[in-house]
């Protein structure tokens, strides 16, 4: 018997939440002249814990781009990280995703 | 993962006077600018953090900007205790003397280290901002404290290299 599917229609609930509170948070570190590339990759390692292939890949993304977006979610939890990422010296801002 | 192993930095003590000046000078920079200050370098250490909503980049700056600055004085404060032995020279040392040649160890376990790590980045930040920084061709070979810059680089990426596990 499967126990763990859940059901295959979600019911109605009848309370819309608006679109702009549905869309999650993010946290964008941006491309900056000074921070070193292994610096930033060392802080995207050390802070958010990722592996080393995630962290240069999102420090490319940084440097070529000119910005990423390392985390989303809550944007209290982005707050946090914004001044994680500040702590650090990297030049980081929230925003909420674009539509 | 960074490594949590204890690193050492070698350094001549004439290295490690120049880089004791260094952080005296940012830390007397902390020191003289309070909350909210103009200083285009203090400010680059404390960005806005939303982009197109000054009133919410303000609060998050009335909440943060005294942690953050505050943090930068505390890492300066342990970046000069771990240098104080290594930046002194003998009162009489003359230009060319083998005592500012001298090889000394500074060891950084990890805590240390990534107080160093923040710091020597701060710092860098701060000359940045100074030299008018741009891009990363920006560069005039004539100003010698562009070899100060590339010199705090060049010890940046030696420290983080070997903060790394692999």
């Amino acid at each position: 018997m499967a126990m763990l599917t859940g059901p295959d229609v979600v019911q109605e609930t009848g309370t819309r939440l608006d679109e702009s509170t549905m869309r999650p948070w993010q946290t964008v570190v941006w491309n900056d002249p000074v921070n070193l590339m292994s610096y930033v990759t060392h802080v995207f390692r050390e802070y958010f814990g990722f592996d080393r292939p995630r962290a240069e890949r999102l420090m490319l993304a940084v440097h070529q781009d000119g910005h990423a977006v390392v985390a989303e979610g809550a944007r209290e939890q982005m707050e946090l990280h914004v001044q994680a990422m500040h702590d650090y010296g990297l030049w980081a801002t929230l925003r909420q995703a674009p539509q | 993962m960074t490594g949590r192993r204890l690193v050492v930095l070698e350094l001549t003590r004439m290295e490690a006077a120049h880089l004791a000046g260094l952080v005296n000078q940012f830390a007397e920079l902390l020191d003289a600018s309070g909350p909210s200050s103009t200083d285009p370098a203090i400010a680059r250490l404390v960005p806005d953090a939303y982009a197109d909503d000054t009133e919410a980049a303000q609060e998050f700056r009335d909440l943060t900007e005294r942690d953050l600055l505050d943090r930068r004085r505390r890492d300066a404060e342990v970046v000069l205790e771990s240098l104080h032995d290594p930046a002194t020279l003998p009162g009489d040392a003359e230009p060319g003397d083998d005592a500012l040649i001298e090889l000394v160890d500074v060891r950084l376990d990890p805590d240390l280290l990534q107080a160093w790590l923040r710091c020597l980045a701060a710092i860098r930040l701060v000359l940045a901002t100074r030299l008018e920084i741009r891009t990363e061709e920006d560069h005039d070979v004539g100003d010698p404290r562009f070899g100060v810059y590339e010199w705090l680089g060049y010890r940046l990426d030696g420290l983080v290299n070997a903060a790394s596990d692999d």
